[in-house]
């Protein structure tokens, strides 16, 4: 009879499981699918950042580790102990490193995903939980589907109280920004270009989820082709001229207003060439999760200065003390602010 | 006066031949004859220069060989390779040009006396029609021609030919050999190696016999070129016809 | 030789040039009509023209320097190319063949996983394709044998190919949301970054290598020829060898620093070439050269406007390149043996 890894595998993964955890609950996922969690969850596996992002919002202590380890820098803004849990690498997505024994040692309950929820990911996910024999939950990352991704993970973690309270603030927040600019019509949107790269000729196109928060109150000036991260020329730039310019890339943003080519962009000539703060993880863009939430207060007021009188620095650290966990002083939220390390 | 004296030649990894004593003068024709695998082309590349002998040493008029630089060596000995397979279809006049290059330095295009010396060869070859057909479109024994062709155009002392009637056709064949005899007529020091005995008697002058690396026999073409000598230097019968004038050796 | 037979074919490379470069001036995603070109070029020269600030940002800033780095980025990876083919006897040889690509390559995604800047990242691109030469040198030399050529080809394709997991290697550790995309743009090629600053860098390796390659052009027949031949034509061989895969290199790595990995422009351009003026390298280095510039300036320009996003040159150069070595192949048949 042949005795391979996988039956091997399975058989441990049930035997461990069965030991002396009772299944209880059973959570449907974004996906649809049904997955059970033990009534006692204690350990969960974070398959990628966006899902390591969303659990140490809601159950830090829950986290078993980050696919990638953090930087000190970073560790500044969240909790000591939690941020400086050992790097245990990715499952599924974009590069795959966690090796699945690895994830298996580790003995958690539960493996969340955030992100896609197509039938590539769906089936990806199915396997991981026929190998490995934890279940394992899919949850929708996009930005506006945060609200309902709070509520399933505080059911797949028996956190249902905090839950409600981040999906509150959080649907608060978006009603109340989208709101207000609610009668702004589509041609009087800012037109934004969000530039990447050491020489910002890198953007999100259409619908990616780079540029998520940006399309949500605002026109991407790359909009009009759907996809994903693109290369334009500066050709491109300058015939799209955008009314401002949204970039993560410190190199660019010391270097763009010296630059001649950019000169005349109107971005540049208004001078709204804005850096987003980073830390401790992106304010627009990477990772795509709940980081970007405060991000969006700070799009609000760049876009509409006018209908966002809200102190921004107020606003940070209500949203430090509720998702991180952590009391940013002024001194560190200025630093925040001004998008450095 | 080429020469080498004692020569052990070989590879890095290999002796191919020891003790042998070579003589080429000027206005002399030298026949190397010698069964396949015998050192024959060892040899030659050893005369040419491009062999470092292993012991003993190759001097050119007096000099070792090993001392003259590369461009020099190149403009006192010419080398003619059998026709092969060219990469790139230069036109005729292009291959013969290149023997001009040992008399310019690194980067100097060729002069007019270049071109004067390389149509000369042509012409004296009978081949100047020739001149600007690509050189991979013309039949083996024209390719021979313009490779001897290139030779002359190194204005060079002594010829070196690498069995030169290998892929001629019959005909060819004597047009090369009589070629031969005209260089030495002309000064030349020619040196020649040839599966065929029946070359070696009618063009050389003395014949040069290299088995399994040993030097046979060397001397006067009429006095080496005998039935026993062929026959212990092929290890296989051979066949000799005579008339009252002429020999000829055939396979036995 | 006669001079006046290659006249007609260098007039075809110097036409696809300055086709070239009109096309690259004049087409493009921001419209930039002819009457447009002429009065910045008068405001170039001093006289006063109503040309608004964006067309003249378009033609002087954005076009300019990206169509001076095609020209140079073409005419090198055709010099090189040509180089090889003759240095290696074999047409089907193209300027990566010694690993210069993969050693840059390895050096440009160290440099982006490290985050440095962008100069750096050239730097060290640049520095690679030269070490992963010098190394396939040094093995290559310090192996013996009677055909030096094929060692060092054989040292190239294993050379190239740690290299090229070096480069994979890279990309797995790389972070997917940031650092990989970055690296794919990299290693598919593309001159959308090219900036002023990054011209005299890029100029200044190619003008040395290339100046050598062409200085060494009448001896690029004999160096055509086996090994011993050409020694015995009084060719020093193993300097010249080290001479133009040295210049070699240094175009093909300053390219490659500066712009990606472009494939097939030196694999093709040196066949066009030989059909126009011959296969004499005296001619064919320069016109190879100068054909090079244009055939990349047309391609640089279908790359930067046949969609709003930019199409990575190494993708055009080999779909365009491909068929076109096809027919090359089948009707060029008597040009090689």
């Amino acid at each position: 009879m042949w005795l391979n890894r996988r039956t091997l595998l399975r058989s441990l993964a049930t035997a461990l499981l069965l030991a002396d955890r009772a299944h209880a609950a059973t959570v449907v996922d974004s996906a649809g699918r049904s997955v059970s969690v033990p009534t006692r969850v204690e350990r969960v596996f974070p398959a990628g950042p966006p899902a390591a992002i969303l659990l140490y919002t809601l159950a830090p202590d829950l986290l078993l580790g980050w696919p990638r380890a953090n930087r000190p820098q970073e560790c500044v803004y969240m909790l000591p102990d939690i941020c400086n849990r050992p790097d245990v690498g990715r499952i599924t997505g974009r590069g795959n490193t966690a090796n699945l024994e690895t994830v298996l040692a580790l003995k958690p309950d539960l493996i969340v995903d955030v992100g896609a929820t197509n039938e590539t990911f769906v089936s990806l996910a199915a396997r991981a939980q026929d190998q490995t024999g934890i279940p394992y939950a899919l949850l929708d990352g996009r930005f506006v589907a945060l609200t309902a991704a709070y509520q399933k993970l505080g059911q797949l973690t028996g956190r249902q109280a905090a839950a409600q309270e981040l999906a509150d603030y959080t649907s608060r927040t978006l009603t109340a920004i989208i709101g207000r600019i609610a009668d702004v019509g589509a041609e009087q949107r800012p037109r934004v270009y969000y530039a990447r790269g050491p020489r910002g000729l890198v953007t999100g196109l259409g619908g990616s989820i780079n540029v998520e928060t940006i399309e949500l109150i605002a026109r991407n000036v790359a909009g009009d082709t759907p996809g994903g991260l693109a290369n334009v020329s500066m050709e491109q730039v300058l015939l799209w001229n955008p009314d401002v310019v949204i970039t993560i890339d410190l190199e660019f943003a010391d270097t763009v207003r010296s630059d001649p080519a950019w000169a005349s962009v109107k971005a540049v000539r208004d001078n709204r060439v804005h850096l987003s703060p980073k830390m401790p993880f992106g304010w627009v863009d990477f990772p795509p999760s709940v980081n970007r939430l405060i991000g969006l207060w700070w799009l609000a007021k760049i876009l509409y200065p006018e209908r966002f009188a809200e102190d921004l620095r107020v606003l940070t650290r209500d949203f430090y003390a509720r998702f991180y966990h952590v009391t940013p002083t002024d001194a560190q939220i200025d630093q925040v602010l001004a998008g450095r390390d | 006066m080429l020469e080498g004296q004692g020569l052990t030649i070989g590879y890095p990894d290999r002796v191919v031949g020891v003790g042998l004593d070579v003589r080429l003068a000027k206005g002399e024709v030298l026949a190397l004859l010698g069964p396949n695998g015998g050192g024959k082309t060892t040899l030659l590349k050893t005369l040419l220069g491009l062999l470092l002998p292993k012991a003993g040493e190759v001097r050119l008029d007096g000099r070792a060989l090993s001392s003259h630089s590369v461009r020099e060596r190149a403009r006192h000995i010419a080398y003619v390779p059998q026709t092969h397979v060219a990469t790139f279809a230069f036109p005729v006049e292009a291959v013969v040009l290149m023997g001009r290059t040992a008399h310019g330095n690194l980067f100097r295009r060729p002069t007019a006396k270049d071109r004067e010396v390389a149509a000369a060869a042509l012409a004296h070859l009978g081949i100047a029609p020739l001149a600007e057909r690509p050189y991979t479109m013309i039949s083996g024994g024209e390719r021979q021609l313009v490779l001897l062709a290139r030779a002359l155009a190194q204005e060079p002392q002594f010829i070196v030919l690498d069995e030169p009637t290998a892929s001629l056709d019959f005909g060819n064949q004597g047009k090369v050999m009589r070629e031969i005899r005209a260089l030495a007529a002309s000064g030349h020091g020619v040196l020649f190696t040839t599966h065929d005995p029946n070359h070696a008697l009618r063009a050389a002058d003395r014949a040069f016999l290299l088995r399994g690396g040993e030097q046979l026999a060397e001397g006067p073409v009429k006095e080496v070129l005998t039935q026993e000598r062929l026959e212990t230097l092929y290890g296989a019968r051979v066949h000799k016809v005579a008339d009252a004038s002429e020999i000829a050796f055939l396979p036995g | 030789m006669k001079i006046r037979r290659s006249v007609p074919g260098f007039t075809i490379a110097v036409c696809v040039l300055l086709g070239g470069l009109l096309a690259a001036f004049t087409v493009g995603r921001y419209p930039v009509g002819l009457g447009d070109l002429v009065n910045v070029l008068a405001k170039v020269l001093g006289h006063r023209t109503d040309v608004s600030p964006a067309v003249e940002s378009v033609v002087l800033q954005v076009r300019g320097p990206r169509v001076v780095a095609a020209m140079l980025v073409g005419a090198a990876l055709a010099l090189a190319g040509t180089a090889f083919q003759g240095l290696f006897r074999n047409p089907l040889v193209s300027p990566d063949i010694l690993g210069a690509s993969s050693g840059a390559a390895l050096g440009a995604v160290v440099g982006i996983y490290l985050s440095l800047g962008v100069l750096a990242i050239q730097a060290i691109a640049f520095g690679g394709g030269l070490i992963a030469v010098a190394a396939v040198y040094v093995i290559g030399s310090a192996v013996r044998s009677r055909d030096p050529i094929l060692v060092l080809v054989l040292t190239g394709v294993v050379v190239g190919a740690l290299f090229g997991a070096g480069v994979g290697l890279v990309k797995y550790l790389a972070d997917p949301y940031n650092q990989l995309p970055a690296m794919t743009f990299w290693l598919l090629g593309s001159l959308s970054a090219i900036a002023t600053a990054d011209l005299i860098p890029l100029f200044g390796p190619i003008a040395v290598g290339a100046i050598v390659l062409i200085a060494l052009r009448w001896r690029m027949n004999v160096m055509s020829l086996p090994e011993e031949e050409a020694r015995a034509l009084g060719v020093a061989t193993g300097p010249l060898r080290i001479a133009i895969v040295a210049a070699a290199t240094l175009v093909t790595s300053a390219s490659v620093a500066a712009s990606g990995i472009i494939g097939w422009v030196g694999l093709v351009v040196p066949h066009l070439a030989r059909s126009l003026v011959g296969p004499d390298f005296a001619r064919l280095l320069p016109a190879a050269a100068i054909l090079g510039g244009g055939y990349l300036l047309l391609i640089d320009t279908v790359a930067r406007t046949m969609a709003q996003v930019e199409i990575p040159l190494g993708i055009l150069t080999a779909v365009i390149g491909t068929p076109f070595f096809i027919w090359l192949l089948a009707s060029m048949q008597k040009t090689w043996s």
